[in-house]
This record gives structure tokens, C-alpha cells and sequence, in this order.
């Protein structure tokens, strides 16, 4: 289905957050103030690698109006953080390995007196080597970063005997790509308010994507019991998963408990660039060989992963790219080997697509240059090679039965027919030195957090006192529109009015543990969670309507405002309102009030990491490219994307559009370069995030909605799978448009290097 | 007329119009409009983000052009009309939305929301100057906005639903 406000018809939904957000109403957790609040500020290293030797924190502390300067000694607890494996200091303490590492952090009377005390805090450090690249970090000699040594994690996947079949190929194309060091770029800053609540519990406010996991790691630094924490994350102004790691909630929780008043810490957006997590740059090697038929024979990979100085989620993030590097395609001879190595460069972390989009741009640039080398047609190459239906998942686990790989095939095969017949009439009337093209690429994506990790979720579902039937996850709002989704899905499931509900989100006092707002998760879990509950909580609706209306209870209904009457053959009407509904349940024994804990669908087989649950999608698009600027400028994207039933259409067009963004800015102007462990940009004029100019003038979206027959797991979240794709496609395009020999593996796709390796071979001939 | 006592030295008298209300304030001579909207006066709604007039989130309209808030200076500001999103729907009947604003959440021109009240600025300003704009002068008015969630194209639907309201002929 084309799929777009007008093919949507009655199913376009404004978001119910939509007033509070165009008026500037909406309180994000960085606006809130308090009584009496302090500013927190933190202190991060002068260099990417020394030891401490001395902090002095007595001139700072002697200045008026500071009311706090901590250091490593005032951490009661744990000393670290980080998702997986807690390796990251809160506040150092004799060694610091990148230039995001806190050292001190301080509450003042304002911002400016505490951003003044840190210039007062005097750090002695004695510099040591650089560790600049996972190459300098690989070396023999190289200082080790963390006392397991230089990398934080390896992949092995094996099947066949890659190496002998190799001899079987009649092609053979080895490559090595890389691609750049990608920043979240949130509008919003990381911040949030800090402060106790009357009964003396912390109350954390700050954007995450996991408040449970929030408070579960902040419990464990502060040494006190979760209980004492509420955590409260929505609304955020953007994640993409920078915000998921724990980034001034340490600092902003120690301020309060040290000052014992209300602190706010917001990020200036350096701080945010030089402290922030960002997506891994990886150097990914190829070597993929096919038969005379053009069949896939043998496939070798070699990832290696800058990790930056500390783990959070490198070690997942190398597993999700190693699984998905055979992409959907049947490959019987394969060998994937991935290392996430250490350096003292800025962390990186998790972010949108997980390590597919780095991987996925080199397996399609490999099939690119297979079909170039066999003279197959590149879409055709792929169909050959495409996965079917019932087969298993990239790393020889049980998945989900889906043909979404061939229904996107086709759907992409019929944009390149249109375009392919459009564009050299577009080109007729170009200047001499545009070139156009167009590429296509396809990928499949895993949901979920993999097989071996726990991925627990669940909601609560309830008629309140006040009458409104309330879902309550602790999932977090960050733009991406869960509040909508669940808004549609409850409407759906009760027939009510959105006068009826309240969604409850991303608050740990508030909400059950719905786990983390990650990994494209949150619809199955949301759709999953309120399938179980909705009967529960409708029948014990009825039981109590019927008692109190002595109407048999199977003529009743939920509907607009309340329970509902329908006798056969007579009109309907309305027998009681919601309100009270619940006040006759409060007389009753029995609570409307249901909470379920379930389990993300997950594969029987162990292997770990893997996924179950996939969506796949293809993209197409034509660019043009300026041979004397070296411009390319995309001018369409078709994206066809099968995930399921479209439960949100301004949702799910969002979420393509601004993946493909994001995407546009991975492939043309993206990179948070260092240079030796520094930041060669720190904020967004020189770090060039796309901008309205940049949005193609069409991108179309082909929602194949079909899923397997008898499928249980519902709508399948679309938040990443528009990212994966368009990189590859770019570069295809571009390709495409500049003609043979000229193959792109490096992203972003420089200006100057275009200009550089192709304009000198336009002189004379135009 | 609202009258906010500051005793702090070193800054000076400050009058203005914030929303259609005359101000008289107290500024610091360091003090930017950012911080005078938004800490002062508690107009949240004025975003902070890159502070170096990059990403348009803090964008407020100066005499109905839009102005960076985390550039200009308060001081250069006195005497002038300031409209933050909080005040675009003072036109409207109480409770009432902007047209842009409709437009936003009728396109699904906003997701995290945060580049929203700067951007729904930035499209006032736009459709003040050109109520039916070009692609080109759309491309052109919000280039000083990021928004990294929607990719922009619920922005430009919302620009042209606007566009085209303002093309009927009671429009």
C-alpha cells in the first residue's frame, strides 16, 4: 500500500500529544525548576588519556554560592556505569581515557557560577599514549585501556568452509569499507531536575530510554535501595538511542544528595557532542564470491568495531552487526569474525539500526560489485540470492516465517522500472556536468534484544477512579509516537472515545516494567501486553455493568463513554458512564486492574544474540550529482518496508522519513571526526546535520502490510528499519551516476573526494 | 504592566513587548534573549540547543523576524515586539489553535517536538512574508531550523496545507 495521509483515510491519527507540543505547553524534564534549585555542572578531562595525579577542589569550593564540588570520594557506591557491563567511572579516579570522562561535578547558586568553579578545580594529569584507532589499540605494544586488555568483545560465526569454497567461486570481490562516527544529534540536550520528594525519596527526572534500568544502576552507585528512587523519563526531545545509557543522572542524583535541594543539569550542546555516545565507526572487509550462475557461494567478514573507551552496549551492537552482515540473503559457506576494540576516542553506544547500517552498506556495496563483475543486472543478482519464506534466520536460528524479503524485492523492482524509464529524460535537460543515477539496496533487521539477553516487558491496564480506562508502560515518549500507538491500539481494542483513556509513560512509581524503549520493540510489546489484558479487564467491566444494571452481561459492550447496551435487533445506548462504572467497582471487592509481565518473542534456538522477529525493507532512489562540487543531491527514495499491519500511519510515514534522514546524513555529510582522541567538532556548525533543503522533493512508501499466515506477533516497530537501507542505495546511485570504476566504500561520501577522483577524469571530454 | 525586580547591578532598564504584554525588567548587560525568555519569564517553550545559532530550536520572532533567542543580546531587544510560541495563538479565540500550529499536528509536522516552537516560528515568518511560498522559498526560510526526527516532510505538508488554506477564496 502506498502509504500516505490520503491512502490512510479514516486511519490518520493526530497525535495526542500534538497541543501541548505546537504551543510550547509541554514541560520536557530540562525545563523544570524547583524552589530553591541548584545548577549542576560536570568537569570532563582535559585530555583522552592520563593518569590523575592530584584534584584540588578547594578554590572552587571556597567560591560564594557553590554548594558542592565532588569528586570519586563522594560516590558511596559503585563507581560505574554502563548497561552491560559497568566499566565506565562516574567520577575518575586515578585514570581518565577519553575527553567525556568526569572528574568532578559541582552544584552552584547559577549556571555561570558553576561553570566559573570548574575553571578553578586544578587537575594534575600526566599525559599518556593516545590510543587514536582500533588499529593503534590493536598493536602489539599498545598500553591496555582496561585490565581485560584492548577489546571489549569478539564474534565468531561459522558455517561451511568459506575458506574452500572460495575455489568454487567463479567471482570473487573483496572490499573494505568504513563508516563514520555518527551523532544522535537530539535536539534536546541530555539534563533533567534532581531532588527529593516529601517522604525523602529521590526523584530523578531525566531522559533515558529504560527508567527501570535508570534506577537500578543509580541504586547501585548512590548504595541505596531501588525503592528510594522514582525515575521519570517522558516526555524527551529526541533519543535514537544516545540517551539510553546513563549520561547526568549520576551527577545530578550525588549533587542533591550532597546539597540536599533540587539540582538541574542540562548539557550545553559541546558538552553533549564531547561526553555524548555516538554510533560506532567501523571497518568492515568483505570477501563474498559467487558461481557462474551468480549464486552466493562464500562470504568472509572482518568487523572491527571502535568501541571508544568504555563498553555500554559495544558488545551487543558487534553482535547485532555480525548477525546481520549475511543480510537476507542464502549464503551456505560463511565466516564472520568481529572485534569492538577500545581506544581512547569517544564512547560509542548504541544507535539507531545497531550495527546494521554499517554492515548493510557493505554487503550490498559487495553485491553492487559481484554484479558488475558477472555482468548480472544488480537487482537481478540479488532476487537470486534472496531468502524464502520458511527459512532460517541469518545465523542458522528459527525465526518468524516471512516473505518480506521478496515482497520488498518486488516492490523496489518496480520502482528502478519507473525510474530507469524517467530518468535520461530528466538527464536531457541537465547541464553537462550532472550526472544522475539511481541504486537500490535491501536489508532485513531484527526486533527485539536477541536471543540470551533478557527482554522482559508488560503493562498495566486499568479502569482509574476518575473513569478513564488508563495504559501504563514504562516505555518513554521521545518523538517516536508510542503515546499515538497506544492510543490507537486502545481505542481499537475498547471502542471508546480518547476522551476515555489515559496513557501512562516513563515513570517508575507510575508504571510496571514494560523494559526498555529500544530496539524497535515497543509495538509487539505494547500490542502483546494490552491483547492479554484487554479481555481481562472488559469482562470484569461487563461483570460489574451487568450486576449493576441487571442486564445479561453478553448484551453489553464497551464503547464511547462507557458500557453499552446492544440488545439484538434494537438500537444501542449507553447504559452507564466509565465514571460510574468505577464507582461501583469501588464498592465492590474486585479492583478493574490488570498487569501482565511477558516475554519479547524470542528464538528457541541458542544462538546468542540472534533475533526472531524481522522486518525487511528496500530502497530506491535517483541522485544527481554535481561533478564540479562534488554535490550529491538525492532526489527521490522509495522505501519499501514490510513490518506488519500500519497500526499508525502519520506514525509509521514519520518514522520511515526521519530514519531516511538520519540515513541521508550517514551517507552525505555525517562524521564527528577526532583527531588523536580530540573532537575535530563540537557543535553543529561545523558537525552538519541534513536540513530541510536536503529532503528529497518525493520519498514514497510502499507498507507491505501481509505478514505470514496465522502470524501471532502482531505489528512489527518500524523506528529503525527506515535507517538501514538508504546508505547503500546512495551509494549505488552514485555510482551508477558516475559510472564504471567508480565504487564507493567510504561514507560519508566527501564532496571533495568525489571532486578529487572524478573531476580530473571529465577534463577534455566535456 | 508587568514588573519583575531584579537587584542585581551591572545591566540596565529593559522594556519590550513579550507576547502583546509591555515588560519592564531588569537585564544583565551579558544577558541573551534566551535567557531573559526563558529563565526570566519562564517561556519554556523557547528551546535551548546548540547556542551558537545553528539549530533555529530557540527561534522567537523580533518585530515579527525571526531571531535566533540564544544569539541576540537582551538589551538589543528593548523596545521591540517579541512573539514565543506561547503567544502565536493570541489572535485566536481562547483555546484556540494557530493555524500553523493545526497544520503541525494535522501533518504529523513534529515528533520529539522539540524543534517545534522554533520551527512553527520560523513557517510564520515564512507565510507572513509569502503566504503561498515557492518550494524554494520554503527551503530557503526554515534552512536556519533543524529537526532530526521527521526527515521535514510533515513540515513542508504542514507549510503547504497552510499554503493552500490561505488560496481559498475565504481563506
Amino acid at each position: 500500500m502506498r502509504l500516505n495521509r490520503q491512502t490512510a483515510q479514516g486511519r490518520w491519527h493526530r497525535r495526542p500529544d500534538g497541543k501541548a507540543k505546537t504551543t510550547g505547553e509541554l514541560a520536557y524534564l530540562t525545563d523544570l525548576t524547583a524552589p530553591g534549585m541548584l545548577y549542576g555542572k560536570v568537569l570532563r578531562s582535559a585530555y583522552s588519556h592520563a593518569r590523575l595525579l592530584a584534584i584540588r577542589t578547594e578554590r572552587a569550593e571556597r567560591l560564594p554560592g557553590v554548594h558542592a564540588v565532588i569528586t570519586h570520594r563522594d560516590v558511596p557506591g559503585l563507581n560505574r556505569f554502563g548497561i552491560v557491563q559497568p566499566d565506565q567511572p562516574v567520577l575518575c579516579e586515578d585514570l581518565v581515557r577519553y575527553v567525556g570522562d568526569a572528574i568532578t561535578a559541582v552544584a552552584a547558586e547559577s549556571v555561570e557560577l558553576a561553570t566559573y568553579a570548574l575553571t578553578l578545580i586544578e587537575v594534575e594529569y600526566e599525559p599518556l599514549p593516545v590510543l587514536d584507532s582500533p588499529e593503534a589499540a590493536l598493536a602489539e605494544d599498545a598500553p591496555l585501556l582496561h585490565p581485560e586488555g584492548n577489546v571489549l568483545h569478539r564474534t565468531s560465526y561459522a558455517r561451511g568452509d568459506a575458506e574452500a569454497a572460495f575455489d568454487e567461486c567463479v567471482h570473487i570481490v573483496e572490499q573494505t569499507y568504513r563508516t563514520p562516527r555518527q551523532m544522535h544529534g537530539y535536539m534536546e540536550t541530555e539534563g533533567g531536575l534532581f531532588s527529593y520528594d516529601a517522604d525523602g525519596r529521590l526523584v530523578v527526572r531525566a531522559a533515558t530510554q529504560h527508567g527501570y534500568k535508570d534506577r537500578m544502576q543509580l541504586a547501585r552507585i548512590l548504595a541505596i535501595p531501588e525503592e528510594r528512587i522514582r525515575v521519570v523519563s517522558s516526555p524527551i526531545g529526541g533519543s535514537f538511542g544516545g540517551k539510553d545509557e546513563l549520561n547526568v543522572q549520576p551527577y545530578g542524583a550525588l549533587l542533591t544528595m550532597r546539597t540536599g535541594r533540587p539540582v538541574r543539569l542540562h548539557n550545553s550542546r559541546r558538552e553533549s557532542v564531547i561526553a555524548g555516545l555516538k554510533r560506532h565507526p567501523m571497518r568492515v572487509r568483505m570477501k563474498t564470491g559467487i558461481d557462474a550462475e551468480g549464486r552466493l557461494l562464500a562470504h568472509e567478514v572482518e568487523i572491527v568495531a571502535d568501541t571508544g573507551a568504555y563498553a555500554t552496549l559495544g558488545a551487543p551492537v558487534l553482535n547485532f552487526a555480525t548477525e546481520h552482515a549475511m543480510g537476507p540473503y542464502r549464503i551456505p559457506h560463511v565466516s564472520v569474525q568481529g572485534r569492538s576494540v577500545y581506544t581512547n576516542n569517544g564512547v560509542s553506544g548504541e544507535f539507531r539500526g545497531f550495527g546494521g547500517n554499517q554492515v548493510i552498506f557493505a554487503l550490498e556495496g559487495q553485491m553492487d560489485r559481484l554484479a558488475a563483475l558477472a555482468g548480472i543486472e544488480p537487482w537481478e543478482l540479488r532476487r537470486r540470492n534472496l531468502r524464502a519464506a520458511a527459512d532460517p534466520g541469518p545465523m542458522g536460528q528459527t525465526i518468524a516465517p516471512t516473505d518480506g524479503a521478496i515482497l520488498v524485492w518486488r516492490s523496489a523492482a518496480r520502482s528502478r522500472l519507473e525510474a530507469r524509464s524517467s530518468v535520461p529524460a530528466e538527464q536531457a535537460g541537465d547541464p553537462p556536468w550532472l550526472r544522475r543515477g539511481i541504486g537500490s539496496a535491501i536489508a532485513m533487521h531484527g526486533s527485539g534484544l536477541g536471543y540470551g539477553i533478557p527482554d522482559p516487558g508488560g503493562g498495566r491496564l486499568s479502569l482509574t477512579g476518575e473513569g478513564q480506562l488508563e495504559a501504563a508502560f514504562s516505555f518513554e515518549e521521545f518523538g517516536q509516537g508510542i503515546v499515538a500507538t497506544l492510543e490507537i491500539m486502545m481505542l481499537e481494542l475498547f471502542g471508546c472515545d480518547a476522551a476515555d483513556l489515559s496513557i501512562v509513560l516513563g515513570d517508575t512509581d507510575k508504571a510496571p516494567h514494560s523494559g526498555s524503549s529500544t530496539a524497535s520493540r515497543s509495538t509487539t510489546i505494547a500490542y502483546q501486553t494490552l491483547r492479554e489484558l484487554q479481555p481481562r479487564l472488559t469482562e470484569a467491566m461487563l461483570t460489574v455493568a451487568a450486576a449493576a444494571c441487571g442486564a445479561p452481561q453478553e448484551t453489553l459492550a464497551t464503547g464511547p463513554g462507557g458500557i453499552w447496551l446492544r440488545p439484538p435487533g434494537s438500537e444501542p445506548r449507553r447504559l452507564l458512564s466509565y465514571r460510574e462504572l468505577a464507582e461501583r467497582a469501588a464498592r465492590s471487592e474486585r479492583p478493574l486492574r490488570f498487569e501482565t509481565a511477558i516475554h519479547f518473542p524470542v528464538t528457541p534456538d541458542p544462538v546468542m544474540g540472534a533475533h526472531f522477529l524481522y522486518t525487511c525493507t528496500a530502497v530506491t532512489v535517483e541522485v544527481e550529482v554535481n561533478t564540479l562540487t562534488g554535490a550529491v543531491t538525492v532526489q527521490s527514495q522509495q522505501h519499501a518496508v514490510a513490518a506488519g499491519k500500519v497500526v499508525n500511519p502519520m506514525g509509521y510515514i514519520g518514522q520511515i522519513e526521519g530514519g531516511a534522514s538520519m540515513a541521508l546524513g550517514f551517507a552525505l555529510m555525517e562524521d564527528a571526526e577526532m583527531e588523536g582522541g580530540r573532537y575535530a567538532t563540537e557543535n553543529l556548525d561545523t558537525y552538519l546535520l541534513p536540513g530541510v533543503a536536503d529532503t528529497p522533493a518525493t520519498l514514497e512508501i510502499d507498507a507491505i502490510e501481509e505478514l505470514a499466515p496465522d502470524d501471532p506477533y502482531g505489528p512489527r516497530g518500524i523506528g529503525e528499519v527506515g535507517s538501514v537501507a538508504l546508505a547503500p542505495a546512495i551509494a549505488a546511485a552514485v555510482r551508477d551516476a558516475m559510472g564504471p570504476g567508480v565504487w564507493v566504500a567510504e561514507l560519508p561520501i566527501r564532496r571533495e573526494t568525489l571532486i578529487r577522483r572524478f573531476a580530473p577524469s571529465e577534463e577534455g571530454t566535456r | 504592566m508587568t514588573r519583575i525586580e531584579q537587584g542585581e547591578p551591572g545591566g540596565s532598564d529593559w522594556q519590550g513587548i513579550v507576547n502583546g504584554e509591555p515588560m519592564r525588567l531588569h537585564v544583565r548587560a551579558s544577558q541573551r534573549l534566551l535567557s531573559l525568555l526563558r529563565e526570566e519569564l519562564g517561556l519554556t517553550g523557547v528551546k535551548a540547543s546548540c547556542g551558537i545559532g545553528r539549530c533555529g530550536a530557540c527561534t522567537v520572532l523580533v518585530d515579527e523576524r525571526p531571531v535566533n533567542a540564544c544569539l541576540a543580546m537582551a538589551y538589543q531587544c528593548a523596545g521591540k515586539r517579541i512573539t514565543t510560541i506561547e503567544g502565536l495563538a493570541d489572535g485566536e479565540g481562547k483555546g484556540e489553535l494557530h493555524p500553523i500550529q493545526r497544520a503541525f499536528i494535522e501533518e504529523g509536522g513534529f515528533q520529539c517536538g522539540y524543534c517545534t516552537p522554533g520551527m512553527t516560528l520560523a513557517v510564520k515568518a515564512l507565510l507572513d512574508e509569502h503566504p503561498t511560498p515557492t518550494r524554494e522559498q520554503t527551503l530557503q526560510a526554515l534552512s536556519g531550523n533543524l529537526c532530526r526526527c521527521t526527515g521535514y516532510g510533515g513540515i513542508l505538508r504542514a507549510v503547504e496545507r497552510c499554503a493552500s488554506d490561505s488560496r481559498l477564496p475565504d481563506g
